[in-house]
């Protein structure tokens, strides 16, 4: 038997197939016997190069080019997007288009919310979970279809305003759905700080403190488990956000089971302001005239997507298409809370931490450019990335 | 603390239906406002082609017989189309609408992804043009 005269690390692959999530990424755990001691990701396998696409499409195209950037929360990325435009051209939207918009936002919020509650259960073995919750997320996707048309790009936004109103019947629609969904989410509250089998699995699992997730970087409903207060829904309203605000949603332990409590606290916040909306609906149009060219100018819009903020960079020449456009998806933002949080935790553990921060893989495929420590930036030009192309396969 | 908090819901289930639907045998009635196939009424269509030029995914083609008489012809490629809607949208004289019943568009072929809407001697006149021009060059295309 050869004796190894020093330990040697082992590092453990997964993916791009990735066995447990249904998108592709790469991971390299180094482990010590079962203990992870290190954690690499690699990502960028279904990077589609959408922002270059957007630049050579006119402004109502990209619309819908961009609510394709996720597939969970498509609106929300259109909505970032209109805002922008509407801001450079200078047009202020109606309220009850605004309202409508925050709607199909909060919408958007339950069944994003509702999909994490049933993959994250899948993550920790709890498939029960998984089926009933995905079965009561039937109901919000049902009322979405009702309202655009369809279940998932719901292209509700338009240049200028919402495609659709909504009348009597559907907000009763909505409404009765909203009451069957907060029985049944109570009901998974007590589920998820209850049941001994499924807190084994949450509880004390990927910790990180207020000060590490500030440091990190986190955005979103992993920020606010750890206890940071940060929502852009209250700290820089938009849309309707200031007729109907929402609380902020926090927890302080800023382990896995604070991160259930804080997504299922958020479905209760966005029952009660989908209510508030449907109740006090402002009168009046959806839509208004939108120039073709927009006004030369830059301008960046922020908005809260279910998994934290989102950023649009828009630059405009003064054409019918953008110059410029650059996304900042919250997936991006949170991945480094998970490299920094599974050290020390078993293998096991691996799959609820990489879950934890509700990733979206298509989500987090953007360019990203990493600055040495001395923060000297580069202005590529095609020819040096040609150069650098030729240099680097020779 | 307790175990088996989702046993009530698993035996529940047991004396209900199931949740999913026999879709093939039973079908639900689809929304009033789904988004499926698109339908073009070409005696209203004046050829402003906005619905050509705004659309995200160049499905539309407008095709011009006679500018004054306003004859088009529209060819629609609905395997590119993502019923976005943005046509109807578009359309000032309510020509375009998205259907609710016909949303069921797999094939095995190509050939029903491709759908004139226009008047009927207006298509025949453009089929026929095409098929003269693939006999006379068949090395073209």
């Amino acid at each position: 038997m050869i004796q190894n005269p020093k330990p040697q690390k082992f590092i453990v692959p997964i993916g791009p197939q990735h066995p447990a999530l249904k998108e592709p990424g790469h991971f390299e755990f180094t482990v010590d016997g079962e203990i992870v001691t290190s954690v690499a990701i690699r990502l960028g396998y279904v990077h589609r190069g959408i922002e270059k696409a957007a630049e050579e499409r006119n402004y109502v195209q990209d619309l819908y080019l961009l609510e394709r950037v996720c597939g969970i929360c498509s609106h929300i990325h259109a909505t970032a997007y209109a805002l922008g435009v509407e801001k450079l051209a200078g047009i202020t939207v109606p309220p009850r288009a605004q309202a409508i918009r925050e709607l199909v936002a909060e919408l958007e919020r339950v069944h994003s919310h509702l999909l994490w509650l049933g993959v994250a259960a899948h993550e920790a073995g709890f498939d029960t979970l998984f089926m009933y919750s995905w079965r009561d997320r039937e109901t919000v996707m049902d009322i979405l279809e009702r309202l655009s048309g369809n279940r998932v790009n719901y292209s509700a936004n338009v240049l200028g305003g919402v495609k659709f109103n909504v009348d009597a019947a559907q907000a009763d629609a909505i409404r009765r759905g909203m009451d069957f969904l907060e029985e049944r989410t109570h009901h998974y509250y007590n589920i998820v700080t209850a049941e001994e089998t499924f807190l084994r699995r949450t509880r004390g699992v990927g910790t990180m403190s207020a000060d590490q997730a500030e440091a990190l970087g986190t955005l979103g409903p992993t920020a606010r488990a750890s206890g940071v207060q940060r929502d852009l829904r209250i700290d820089s309203p938009y849309a309707a956000y200031t007729e109907f605000p929402v609380q902020i949603v926090t927890a302080s332990a800023g382990d896995l089971e604070a991160r259930f409590v804080v997504h299922v606290n958020e479905l209760f916040e966005s029952y009660r302001v989908i209510r508030v909306i449907l109740d006090n609906f402002p009168p009046g149009e959806i839509e208004v005239r939108m120039p073709r060219r927009i006004p030369e100018g830059e301008t960046i819009s922020r908005v809260e997507a279910p998994r934290g903020e989102l950023f649009y960079f828009i630059k405009s020449n003064g054409t019918d298409q953008p110059e410029r456009i650059k996304i900042r998806t919250p997936s991006l933002s949170n991945w480094a809370s998970v490299s920094a949080t599974a050290p020390g935790h078993k293998l096991a553990d691996m799959p609820m931490i990489l879950v934890g921060i509700d990733p979206c893989f298509s989500c987090s495929d953007r360019s990203v450019s990493i600055l040495p420590h001395d923060r000297q930036s580069k202005l590529w030009t095609w020819e040096d990335l040609r150069q650098y192309g030729i240099e680097y396969y020779r | 603390m307790k175990i088996g908090a989702m046993f009530g819901d698993v035996f529940q289930s047991m004396f209900k239906r199931p949740a999913t639907e026999r879709y093939p045998f039973e079908r639900r009635p689809a929304p009033e406002n789904l988004r499926g196939e698109l339908f073009f009424d070409a005696a209203k269509c004046v050829g402003c082609a906005l619905c050509v030029k705004e659309c995200p995914s160049e499905a539309l083609e407008l095709i011009t017989i006679d500018k004054a008489a306003k004859r088009f012809v529209i060819r629609y490629h609905v395997d590119r189309c993502t019923f976005c809607a943005q046509c109807v949208q578009n359309c000032r004289f309510k020509c375009l609408s998205l259907s609710n019943e016909k949303w069921e568009l797999a094939s095995g072929k190509k050939d029903p992804f491709t759908i004139y809407y226009g008047r009927d001697e207006d298509i025949e006149f453009l089929l026929a043009k095409a098929a003269r021009r693939n006999l006379e060059t068949p090395s073209e295309d």
